[in-house]
């Protein structure tokens, strides 16, 4: 799929065929693109966990349940929970960097040598830092919810749908018996949406002006309705929600499913 | 328990009616789901404004939900459902009918997959 289309077609399922399973072979690309995220310092703050719905067991799957999302720990045959990894940083010591180094990405043109990162980088910025709780938990969670949007975009490249919740911490880290330094962050549940792609139709969005600006605050980016025309013909500006149907197809599920009107 | 009064009456009884027909677009038939709700009423011994208001609270900064009185009737509905009789899609089909009564009301509920 064109990578613009992907971009449109995303949006939060809570619909899935919960008899249908996820094909192993589509859940390991979407961890690949997950790895391949962009990533500061290529530290690689994100970690996973797969969870196959119908291999835990009835009790443990029953205590990760939050309030919200029950039905869709239900309904999802696959849940891929998010950490983030805050030990990584003090473990590495900065070699990733020197790898970056190595591999010609990081160049003495822009002033990088091992030198620089083994006398600078990682003892004057990267191990302060992870003292910092303050700004470093933060930092970290931004770089890992970027590469879990990658996996998020590529389960919508493979045809299936995803949705991203938020699990209790506590429990999430109990029941996957991760290390300590492993914070929670999210849950994916993925699997083949029992309502049709467009779910109702793209989401409603604040104005574009509001959102973005040029040269300073308060003076907004100009939206060019040609470029909307053109992201429109790609298919990554969709129909808007709701669309016509969209009533019926919910009713549709509720009846199907046996859910509360 | 015998209500006080109609059931239609009741605050929380128009509002799941309104709630239906916002939802769905159309005027919902009442009849089969106050008939649920009022055996359901007398199960817990409970009116319906009763029950809506035992799962809030008002605090200073508004109304919130008391997580344990909503568990409570989550699992009430439960018991409620299981030992009504009939097939097993009719006994959901009930309890569901109860759970879109608290979820008109603001009460957040899922029934989970049977």
């Amino acid at each position: 799929m064109d990578f613009k289309e992907v971009i449109g077609r995303r949006r939060s399922i809570r619909f899935f065929d919960p008899k249908r399973p996820v094909e192993r072979e589509k859940i390991q690309t979407i961890l690949e693109t997950a790895r391949l995220a962009s990533c500061a310092v290529n530290a690689h703050w994100l970690r996973a966990i797969v969870v196959e719905r119908d291999k835990m067991p009835p009790e443990k799957l029953n205590q990760l349940k939050t309030p919200v999302a029950a039905l869709t720990l239900d309904l999802a045959p696959v849940h891929i929970y998010f950490f983030v990894d805050l030990g990584v940083v003090a473990r590495v010591k900065g070699s990733r960097l020197k790898e970056l180094v190595d591999v010609g990405a990081l160049a003495p043109s822009h002033g990088w040598s091992h030198k620089f990162v083994d006398d600078f980088v990682y003892p004057q910025i990267l191990e302060p830092m992870t003292r910092n709780l303050e700004g470093y938990v933060p930092a970290a969670f931004a770089d890992a919810g970027g590469a879990a949007q990658n996996a998020l975009l590529a389960a919508f490249d493979e045809g299936l749908g995803a949705c991203l919740n938020t699990p209790n911490p506590i429990l999430t880290k109990q029941i996957l018996g991760v290390p300590d330094d492993w914070i929670s962050m999210w849950v994916m549940l993925l699997g083949y949406p029992a309502e049709s792609w467009e779910a109702g139709g793209q989401r409603p969005r604040p104005d574009f002006e509001e959102l973005y600006f040029e040269g300073e605050y308060g003076k907004p980016f100009k939206r060019d309705s040609a470029v909307v025309e053109k992201l429109k013909a790609a298919n990554m500006i969709q129909a808007p929600a709701p669309l016509p149907g969209r009533r019926e197809e919910i009713k549709k599920l509720t009846e199907e499913l046996g859910l509360p009107e | 328990m015998a209500l006080a009064k109609a059931i239609a009456d009741y605050d929380t009884v128009q509002t799941w009616r309104s709630g239906l027909n916002e939802q769905w677009g159309e005027e919902p038939d009442m009849t089969a789901r106050t008939s649920a709700l009022e055996r359901f009423c007398d199960t817990v011994g409970k009116d319906p404004d009763a029950l809506i208001a035992e799962c809030t609270r008002q605090v200073e900064a508004g109304k919130r939900i008391r997580i344990k009185a909503r568990r409570q009737f989550s699992e009430q509905i439960a018991e409620f459902q299981a030992a009504s009789g009939g097939s097993a899609r009719e006994q959901l089909k009930l309890g569901n009918t109860i759970r879109s009564f608290f979820i008109h009301n603001g009460i957040f509920m899922q029934a989970g997959l049977s």
